[in-house]
């Protein structure tokens, strides 16, 4: 035991000099200097934050970088064409590894960082990947293999008015029982300025859109996606609960026509006053806080998702990440941007300029990192990005197609039909459109 | 001296030595070949190249994020679309209600409103211009607006229908009203389409048949049934011809306002199409549920210019 002690300790010390000498070892950042990096990026929040320090790197290393921004839906666009033309020039690239990590991996296209990330002669020795908020790091993995870094983080959350949750004496809900009270308590309450009353609870319920939330509710219960076998899982007892309970809460205690509603129409009732609770991306809290728009500004509360009956977490871990195309021709400078560009002077500096909700720990623990959200947003984020679950979406290569045979069931819960028959139907779906998109 | 030598030993019926760069020749040549190739290529490539490569794929199957190619399975996908798709049924039930539902409202509206503004009265000019006004806004930016007025809890179609004792509703969410509520849209939008054709047909009718009718002592609903509508019937197919073939193939409002929600419940043939092909990459498929609406586009069309001519 005696010797097992000292063995310990002195690997510890043995460590520890190591690490120091290491440290002391300056990290020679100028190592690809005069290389030229081709990087897309699409327009974000994270991109209008990092461009101004563009420069910073380019002085750091030598290297050059030539940023191309493009709105979403051609960045998606551009970057597919060109990864499947397999003549890319892109070196680094955003990417959502929930919404194209499978398919993107099985084709070939992401270029592993496990390597680079191991390798001490390529990764600064003050990176510090562990820093990373846990189910962030996993949330870029597709296949065992790591993406790269990620760059924004969001969750779904609960965002609830807190002057109608004091002034009816309601509990703030941590379970989806007492979630399901308060929303049938609250709701036909008055809650608006001139006394309207308002919904218990507005949700998204259209179709594909509404399902990457509804899979906070799906996790909570206990249910997923799919099997470890990959079988659909979407028709199981937990799942039908999950589904049968977004349907109702909207059928029940939610503004009418929510099946048509998407984040711009919930998010816009939940603005103006008229719902007592919102479950949606925290990301969405500038669009609730914006004076301009908003009449609760400062009124609202944020939670995490309420938890399942057996204490589930229902938090999902959605991020957007860095990538880098097999096909480039500048992989490890290309490492030495990903990296620098999440580093912790970089991401402290995105998320305290222009309040991103960044992935470091270190930065959410920092009073300045924080300073921009809401308080309890930054405390709800950093715990839900511990130990959400990063499947907000299914973990298919046909993404889209999956979502729209689930959404139908949530869409048939909302309006009161037969949930299990919808259920199942949709795991018939699944499946039959998994053989046809996964066939090797 | 020398010249007249040469002029001479040269015969009349020669045509001078032409001058120029063999292009230049070439294009004196052959005008008609170098003038429209550049018409002919463009719409080659552009137009008939496309619709016999999407025949062509329509006959494979190829799912277009995969490192595998395209695939050829003959007529599987028609045989699955019309046997195990049920999206597909939908989706063709769907496009032919709404096409109905829509050109129906467009007609007689449209017609009626090319009656009245016919007469002569102050300000017609102005009222003409107004009518038209919708046609020329941008379908996009329609949709969005109407989408505001439907929305059953901000919008302003519930007051309205509210006024009246009816409602409330929730429009485009529920999955009976969706598309008849898409049909008034596209009916505000394309009614005066059919108020302008029917116009210049009003414009064009001969006088003689009024006067005999005036004389024999019709009534003004007898003129109208017996004389005003046959005559017009060419003008109105016409019409009809137009505003059908655009119904069957609506996308923009649909895909605005619902997005073939809720449920699939307006999810139309083109639609379905945009889905399949562009969201989930199944380009064969998508090329072969193409095919059945370029099919079902010109069967209409067909059936349509039939009855025009009055062959049926």
């Amino acid at each position: 035991m005696r010797i097992l002690r000292t063995l310990l300790s002195l690997g510890l010390v043995f460590g520890l000099a190591l690490a120091s000498s290491a440290q002391a070892a300056q990290f020679n950042w100028q190592q690809f200097k005069g290389t030229q990096l081709r990087v897309l990026l699409n327009k974000h929040p994270w991109q209008a934050g990092i461009e101004p320090h563009l420069k910073d790197f380019e002085a750091l290393t030598g290297i050059k970088l030539i940023a191309e921004v493009y709105p979403e839906d051609q960045f998606r666009a551009k970057t597919l064409v060109e990864l499947t033309s397999g003549a890319s020039s892109i070196d680094v690239f955003m990417t959502m590894p929930a919404q194209e990590g499978l398919k993107y991996m099985r084709a070939g296209w992401y270029q592993p960082v496990d390597e680079f990330l191991k390798d001490s002669s390529l990764t600064a020795p003050d990176y510090n990947w562990n820093d990373f908020l846990d189910k962030t790091r996993d949330a870029m993995v597709a296949e065992g293999k790591l993406i790269g870094p990620p760059i924004q983080v969001e969750n779904v959350a609960l965002m609830y008015r807190k002057d109608v949750f004091q002034k009816y004496n309601v509990k703030v809900p941590t379970t989806l029982d007492e979630l399901e009270a308060a929303a049938k308590a609250l709701n036909g309450k008055p809650m608006t300025d001139d006394g309207q009353p308002g919904f218990g609870i507005v949700n998204r319920g259209k179709r594909a859109a509404a399902t990457s939330m509804f899979a906070g509710m799906l996790h909570a219960m206990g249910g997923t996606w799919l099997t470890p076998n990959r079988e659909p899982a979407i028709n199981s007892e937990e799942a039908i609960k999950a589904i049968d309970m977004w349907g109702r809460l909207l059928r029940l205690y939610g503004p009418p026509g929510s099946e048509n509603n998407h984040w711009y129409e919930a998010s816009s009732i939940f603005s103006q006053g008229k719902a007592a609770m919102y479950t949606d991306a925290n990301s969405l809290w500038p669009v609730i806080e914006d004076p301009q728009k908003s009449k609760v500004v400062g009124k609202v509360g944020y939670a995490l998702f309420p938890r399942g009956p057996k204490g589930q977490s229902g938090s999902t871990v959605a991020v957007w990440g860095l990538g880098m195309p097999k096909t480039s021709k500048n992989q490890k400078a290309a490492w030495l941007f990903m990296q620098w560009a999440t580093n912790k002077d970089q991401v402290f500096k995105v998320q305290s300029e222009k309040g991103v909700l960044g992935c470091r720990d270190s930065v959410w623990k920092d009073p300045k990192g924080k300073a921009k959200v809401p308080g309890d947003l930054a405390e709800s984020l950093a715990q839900g990005s511990k130990v959400g679950t990063p499947l907000w979406n299914p973990p298919v290569v046909a993404v889209a197609e999956v979502r729209d045979a689930v959404g139908a069931a949530i869409v048939t819960s909302i309006q009161g039909g037969d949930v299990r028959a919808a259920a199942n139907k949709a795991a018939a779906d699944m499946k039959r459109i998994m053989a046809e998109t996964e066939k090797k | 001296m020398g010249n007249e030598i040469r002029a001479q030993k040269i015969p009349a019926w020669v045509t001078p030595p032409r001058r120029g760069s063999a292009w230049s020749l070439f294009v004196e040549d052959h005008p008609v070949l170098v003038f429209t190739l550049p018409a002919v290529v463009v719409v080659f490539i552009l137009m008939v190249f496309p619709v016999f490569y999407t025949v062509y794929m329509s006959l494979h199957s190829w799912f277009a994020s995969s490192l595998t190619g395209p695939e050829f399975i003959g007529l599987q996908n028609f045989k699955r679309a019309f046997t195990q798709d049920e999206r597909f049924r939908n989706a063709i039930w769907l496009t032919l209600y709404f096409t109905v539902l829509a050109t129906a409202l467009q007609l007689v509206l449209g017609v009626s409103l090319a009656l009245l503004l016919n007469r002569p009265f102050r300000g017609k000019g102005f009222f003409r211009s107004i009518f038209l006004l919708p046609m020329v806004a941008t379908p996009v930016a329609i949709a969005l607006v109407w989408m505001m007025m439907y929305n059953p809890t901000l919008g302003v179609m519930n007051y309205l229908v509210g006024l009246v004792g009816l409602g409330p509703y929730t429009w485009v969410s529920d999955v009976h009203l969706v598309i008849p509520a898409l049909a008034v849209v596209d009916t505000w939008e394309w009614t005066p389409l059919i108020t302008l054709i029917t116009l210049a047909g009003l414009a064009t009718l001969p006088l003689e048949p009024y006067e005999s009718a005036l004389i024999d002592g019709a009534t003004p609903a007898q003129m109208f049934w017996r004389i005003t509508l046959p005559l017009l019937r060419p003008t109105i197919m016409v019409a009809l011809l137009f505003r059908s073939i655009d119904c069957l193939k609506t996308f923009d409002i649909i895909y605005v306002m619902t997005a073939g929600g809720p449920g699939f419940a307006s999810e139309t043939l083109n639609v379905y199409t945009f889905q399949v092909g562009l969201f989930y990459f199944h380009i064969g498929y998508a090329c072969s549920l193409l095919v059945i609406l370029f099919a079902l586009v010109l069967g209409v069309s067909l059936i349509l210019i039939k009855v025009r001519r009055g062959s049926w």
